[in-house]
């Protein structure tokens, strides 16, 4: 059996990957947010899922621009319709976008949220109430444009390390160019947060993420920028050694090459299964595929393979209009559950520049087996015009098959649940005592064939979108899951056969703890 | 015998206006005239950078008929200015002022911003912003004290004059840009010389403005004479001309100095980074003007010239590049050389000969140097924002030159495009420096 099991994997993919069908229920799940606002929204409109009631359904946070942000109780029923309540746990003003963590390790998800002026931290005190936490945890929110987040725990800390992008000051009103604000490092000490470090130069970040892009064990912070506002500018990296302040990777001194683009957000996966993470930073127009060139050389030089993979996702596909596309939140999932890491890209004008498309439709693109991928948006049912900006491919209703939140300027979020037959999959937490809880810089190894594919478990990146929950993997045919986990500390899990089909919390040296929804 | 810089502007800048000397009110207001055409220029040249299609031909092209609105504003009630119509192709009378009074600040702002925004209607919301906010910034800078009705007067022959221009501008073939420039299908040449895109970017696979070539000239009355001769023989044999000309580009790639890197970096003007290179030049223009105090009767004339030379510079270039559709030295090198090679720079998405920017700056050069005399010492502090430092010239020509050598620096040109292009554009130069701007 396990032999036959191997070589159904081995045989090549399909060139027609199976295409997965939407429904969309925006009209019944129950989100009523738009984000709105003028010039200071043009960028932003995070969307962001974690659990915070306890039932292992992730909740849904949208931001609202100038109007208010809300948070999003999940109703739905297992496999069934989507279904959310609307609070006002996180009614807040100005948000650009928010990010989930558990700061202080204490089990109840927190949230970073971005803003226009200060930065909130909210503390969640439990069933999906939130404090304001700033004051309480020492963290300086100062007043900007913030539009990028990530985080990770540095070696020997308990707390996590915050990294925020700015964007541009806003009280430059005919001359903004050039005007890029810092980005801040929020390092703790000890239990709460020292003074932001500034991450100069900085350059008009729109993502960020922390990244073992060498797998040296000291994963280093990616930003990426957008041209339109900074000069002498370029997509940057940052060591982040501990004890060390921060320093840039150069040309001179790392081999850094300089890519200049309308940075807009990351999505990281190794998708070329060599090891390493490969990176998708959207922009307007072309879009890219980063992937390392040669890794024993220990320079962080990259091909672009949009091209050649099929990906550029450049200008729209459907709908008649054939200006050059503008790509906010892209995220890395297997979303026919076929084995393979798709791609969604959210898409939309900036606001009504009329050299980009204004029927700009989100792409959905699937893996074909051979590098190469297939675009089927408008096949599958999610190749909405509306003006897209963050978003979230997630199993809202945890029946296995990924489901797609997107939030849109002015008119409010889209939701898709995917129906249809679903292939194998199965979905994860990771759980480890103590600090970081939710295991954020580990890595899970899923054999597939020969191969060894590594999911680094990332905070950050997107565009002002995250998630913290269950971990999905699809499987195929597959009726187990061939996987391990590299803990944060670097300990190696053993090797792990799950069955397809199941939830699954791993825990560091313990036993696979099946969990089934209630 | 070469002119010291302070000589050239006392004997043939400063004397022809001295000779009209103004009230201290006139001159205030012309102070304010000089501040309304050097902050729209500052405002312009982000613009061009940050709005997509302006690459640099289109650049170029606005450059021109912002440069031709200002000095018709002005002219049109200064006697010691010489309209540029019948001058330039199909630039008919502009309009004349009416009765009453008019002030000159107020002429040029509305002219200015009319024109623009008309031109750059497409940018983003960012510059929309920018534009308006400019509008209001500038707008008061120039009303402030004047009367309500020569206010109003004013704005409205200026609004006048920039309406007359844009009308013209539109029917000069290189007003409607889709796609950034990029046709969105493209039949690549079968020749073994002829362009292949040269990026892994989609939308470049096909050539930039294939078609810029067959625009309206504005100051040149037969743009085929200015034709540059055809490129060296293509040939793929070692020992042949061209695989030297390439062999070139490769071993000065390969043992490039760190003046040779700053060279290469500072004359890049990459589109859509950059103000580009015809901006380039503008902002050195900019730059004596703060300098040297010129004033606005200098400066818009000035500016004028330049923007009519670098704009017909690139319609002389485009037709020459997709007459003769040659290859660039990327590929070139890659395919018979060496396939690992890398220029320094990011090649430009079109073909090669001859050099863009070669032949805009010598047409450049060439009308900075009828105007400011030759040997005309200036630094050039256009990219300090970009971290590149200051870089001094002896002169226009000298700096052209550097330019177009900086092209083979950066691994995008062969010397034969650059020395080719350079010549096209001082012949280019040389009808747009003849125009009359004084009376």
């Amino acid at each position: 059996m396990r032999a036959l099991v191997f070589l159904a994997l081995a045989a090549p993919a399909a060139a027609e990957p199976a295409i997965p069908q939407f429904a969309d229920e925006t009209a019944t799940a129950g989100f009523s947010t738009p984000y709105e606002g003028e010039w200071e929204y043009m960028v932003g409109g995070g969307v962001a899922t974690f659990d915070c009631s306890g039932d292992g359904f992730p909740e849904v946070f949208l931001s609202g621009g100038s109007g208010r942000s809300a948070l999003y109780l999940n109703r739905s029923a297992q496999g069934g319709a989507l279904a959310f309540e609307k609070t006002d746990a996180l009614g807040i003003d100005a948000v650009l976008g928010a990010y989930p963590l558990d700061i202080d390790s204490d089990g109840a998800m927190d949230l970073v949220v971005l803003r226009q002026g200060e930065n909130r931290l909210m503390r969640g005190l439990g069933n999906c109430r939130f404090e304001n936490a700033n004051a309480a945890w020492g963290f300086d929110g100062g007043d900007a444009w913030s539009t990028a987040f990530a985080a990770i725990w540095e070696k020997g800390q308990s707390w996590p390390t915050l990294a925020i992008g700015n964007y541009i000051d806003r009280k430059e009103e005919a001359f903004p160019w050039g005007s890029c604000t810092d980005n801040w490092l929020h390092r703790p000490e000890g239990n709460r947060f020292g003074a932001p470090i500034p991450l100069t130069p900085s350059y008009c970040a729109l993502s960020m993420l922390f990244t073992d892009w060498n797998r040296s064990g000291h994963p280093s912070l990616r930003v990426s920028n957008d041209r339109e506002y900074y000069k002498g500018g370029q997509e940057q990296m940052w060591h982040l050694e501990p004890d060390q302040p921060p320093r840039l990777y150069t040309e001179k001194d790392d081999g850094w090459k300089r890519l200049r683009i309308w940075g807009m957000g990351i999505a990281s996966a190794d998708v070329t299964l060599d090891g390493f993470p490969d990176y998708y930073l959207t922009s307007m127009a072309d879009n890219k595929l980063q992937v390392l060139k040669d890794a024993a050389s220990g320079k962080p030089d990259y091909a672009d393979l949009a091209f050649k993979s099929g990906i550029t996702a450049h200008r729209p596909y459907t709908g008649g209009d054939e200006n050059p596309s503008t790509a906010w939140h892209p995220q890395f999932a297997d979303v026919n559950n076929d084995g393979l890491l798709d791609l969604f890209v959210a898409k939309g004008n900036v606001a009504e520049m009329p050299d980009f498309a204004a029927q700009d439709p989100n792409n959905l693109m699937l893996a074909a087996g051979d590098g190469t991928f297939v675009e089927v948006g408008d096949k599958a049912g999610v190749a909405s015009m509306a003006i897209a900006r963050g978003a979230q491919v997630v199993d809202l209703n945890l029946d296995g098959r990924l489901d797609i939140v997107v939030q849109n300027r002015w008119t409010g979020a889209e939701v898709w649940r995917q129906t249809g037959a679903a292939g194998g999959w199965v979905q994860l937490r990771l759980q480890q005592p103590g600090a970081n809880r939710d295991a954020i810089g580990a890595v899970v190894e899923i054999r597939r064939q020969d191969k060894v594919e590594r999911h680094e478990i990332t905070a950050g990146g997107g565009h002002l979108s995250g998630s913290v929950g269950w971990l999905h993997f699809g499987l195929g045919a597959s009726p187990t899951a061939e996987l391990r986990v590299i803990w944060p500390d670097g300990s190696e899990g053993a090797w792990l056969s799950l069955p397809a089909g199941s939830f699954q919390i791993l825990r560091p040296e313990a036993t696979p703890e099946p969990w089934v929804p209630k | 015998m070469p002119f010291h810089r302070r000589q050239v502007l006392g004997f043939t800048i400063a004397a022809p206006f001295a000779l009209a000397l103004k009230p201290a009110l006139a001159a205030a207001r012309a102070d304010v005239s000089r501040e309304v055409l050097l902050t729209w220029h500052k405002l312009i040249l982000e613009l061009v950078r940050h709005t997509a299609t302006y690459m640099p031909p289109v650049a170029a092209r606005a450059f021109a008929y912002i440069g031709v609105t200002a000095h018709e504003a002005l002219a049109s009630g200064n006697p010691a200015l010489r309209s540029l119509a019948g001058q330039l192709t199909d630039l008919t009378p502009l309009p004349a002022r009416g009765e009453g009074e008019f002030d000159e600040p107020c002429v040029l702002h509305a002219a200015l911003e009319a024109a623009v925004t008309g031109l750059f209607a497409n940018t983003g919301p960012t510059g929309q912003r920018a534009m308006e906010k400019m509008g209001q910034i500038m707008g008061k800078t120039a009303s402030e004290g004047m009367a309500g009705d020569v206010v109003d007067r004013s704005v409205a022959h200026g609004r006048a004059i920039a309406a007359h221009v844009l009308e013209w501008a539109a029917g000069d073939g290189g007003a409607v840009i889709e796609n950034m420039g990029f046709p969105r299908s493209y039949t690549p040449g079968t020749r073994p010389q002829d362009w292949v895109p040269t990026s892994a970017i989609r939308m470049q696979q096909a050539p930039l403005l294939p078609a810029w070539g067959q625009n309206r000239p504005f100051a040149v009355p037969d743009m085929a004479s200015l034709d540059a001769p055809a490129p060296p023989d293509y040939d793929e044999a070692e020992g042949s001309t061209f695989h030297a000309y390439a062999t070139e580009v490769y071993e000065t790639g390969k043992a490039l100095t760190d003046e040779q890197k700053l060279i290469a970096r500072f004359w890049s003007d990459d589109a859509m980074l950059t103000p580009t290179p015809a901006g380039h030049w503008i902002s050195i223009v900019m730059q004596i003007a703060d300098r040297d105090a010129l004033p606005v009767e200098v400066i818009a004339p000035t500016l004028a010239k330049l923007g009519v030379a670098q704009a017909d510079a690139f319609v002389s270039c485009w037709s020459t590049k997709f007459k003769y559709n040659l290859l660039r030295p990327v590929t070139y090198i890659k395919r018979h050389i060496d396939k690992a090679w890398e220029p320094l720079l990011i090649t430009p998405p079109f073909p090669e000969y001859t050099s863009g920017h070669s032949c805009q700056s010598g047409a450049a050069s060439t009308v900075l140097t009828a105007v400011f005399g030759e040997d005309f010492a200036f630094d050039d502090a256009t990219h300090v924002d970009e971290g590149l430092p200051v870089r001094s010239f002896p002169s226009f020509a000298a700096a052209a030159e550097e330019a177009a050598l900086s092209r083979m620096y950066g691994g995008i040109h062969f010397r034969f495009g650059n020395e080719a292009g350079l010549a096209q554009g001082r012949a280019v130069g040389a009808f747009a420096a003849a125009l009359k701007t004084e009376a």
